[in-house]
């Protein structure tokens, strides 16, 4: 005997062993099989939808207005703020507490024509900054002016922002400027 | 629906018998071998858009079912036994199949090949697998198959020669 008379020998013993499983049976198992595979994939179809909306919500929320401001993290720590216009003030702090800067922020002149400003805070007539009990920073920005001004408070205070105002100045507040005296940064 | 049915029962009755052998061939437990393969079948069926459009489904159903056998050996976190090969042969054969029960001889040279050269003969062998469809299914290169497959024949032509001449001494 070969090596093919051997392996023809071998090979007809595959012939020998019958798998007796019906076919149906066979099927059935698979349908069980395929609606289980189901199961994960509606589940992770259902966390996909839920993240995409819960992604939407949380980056354009309804009172953001594109383009009103940007914030951005250098590779070297800082934050860079750039505002264009005072509005969005509500997303504009969330950016930032995203980043990690512990910020209260308004815009006075865009939310009050009186351009009224805290007593306890200080600054320039174009915006004031003051730290809270609970840690935060309280920034009141009534006029897009003296940014390098506010850079140098913010800094004072350990939040390490790089504040530019671009673009229309915006809102002023001639009418009250903001109280308390300049810090000496 | 019925044309995908058909094309699956039709493969399926071409090749349950081969896919059987071989993974019976691998695992050495035909209750064991039977429950994987009918497994794998299933898989199939519940894939069998992607599974009929493979190079070699039937390679996709025996991967299958090895692949399900080392989960098996994993959650069981011990050794498969591998039952004597007499277990296999010894089977009665079903009603009308006079003379169709396995070689025990065969069955237990078989059986005594390393795993990986079992493997190998029982894809290139039973299920005709060429040498690269072989090395992709085992993962092993194209060469390994051939070293494997030459040293299997060679083991068996030695396990099996001085027996079958002594019984048919011509």
């Amino acid at each position: 005997m070969n090596d093919d008379e051997l392996i023809t020998v071998v090979r007809e013993q595959r012939a020998k062993v019958p798998m007796d499983t019906p076919v149906e049976q066979i099927i059935s198992r698979g349908r069980v099989v395929r609606a289980r595979r189901r199961i994960p994939r509606l589940v992770a179809a259902l966390a996909v939808v839920a993240g995409a909306a819960l992604t939407v919500t949380t980056l354009a929320p309804a009172d953001h207005q594109p383009g009103a401001w940007a914030v951005a993290r250098r590779a070297d720590g800082t934050i860079s703020v750039t505002i264009r216009e005072l509005a969005d003030a509500a997303g504009l702090q969330r950016a930032l507490r995203a980043d990690g800067v512990p910020t209260s922020l308004t815009f006075p002149g865009a939310q009050n024509p009186a351009c009224g400003q805290p007593q306890s805070m200080q600054g320039s007539p174009a915006w004031a900054v003051a730290r809270q009990p609970d840690g935060t920073i309280s920034v009141a920005i009534s006029e897009m002016s003296d940014a390098a001004g506010l850079q140098r408070a913010l800094r004072a205070d350990g939040v390490p922002v790089s504040v530019t105002f671009s673009g229309q100045p915006g809102l002023s507040c001639p009418a009250q400027p903001a109280h308390g005296q300049p810090r000496d940064h | 629906m019925k044309t995908q049915r058909l094309d699956f029962a039709e493969f399926y009755r071409a090749t349950k018998d081969e896919c059987l052998f071989t993974v019976l061939v691998s695992v050495g437990d035909q209750d064991a071998a039977q429950d994987l393969v009918a497994e794998a079948f299933a898989r199939a069926w519940a894939s069998w858009r992607t599974v009929s459009r493979h190079p070699a489904p039937v390679a996709w159903v025996v991967r299958t079912a090895l692949n399900a056998n080392i989960s098996r050996w994993r959650r069981r976190r011990r050794e498969v036994p591998v039952p004597d090969p007499g277990t296999v042969a010894d089977r009665p054969a079903r009603d009308g199949e006079v003379g169709r029960s396995v070689d025990p001889w065969i069955m237990a040279a078989l059986m005594r090949l390393p795993l990986r050269q079992r493997q190998v003969v029982a894809l290139r062998l039973f299920l005709d697998l060429d040498t690269g469809r072989t090395a992709t299914v085992l993962g092993i290169a194209p060469g390994t198959v051939q070293a494997h497959l030459g040293r299997a024949i060679a083991a068996l032509r030695e396990d099996l020669l001085p027996t079958r001449q002594q019984e048919n001494p011509t």
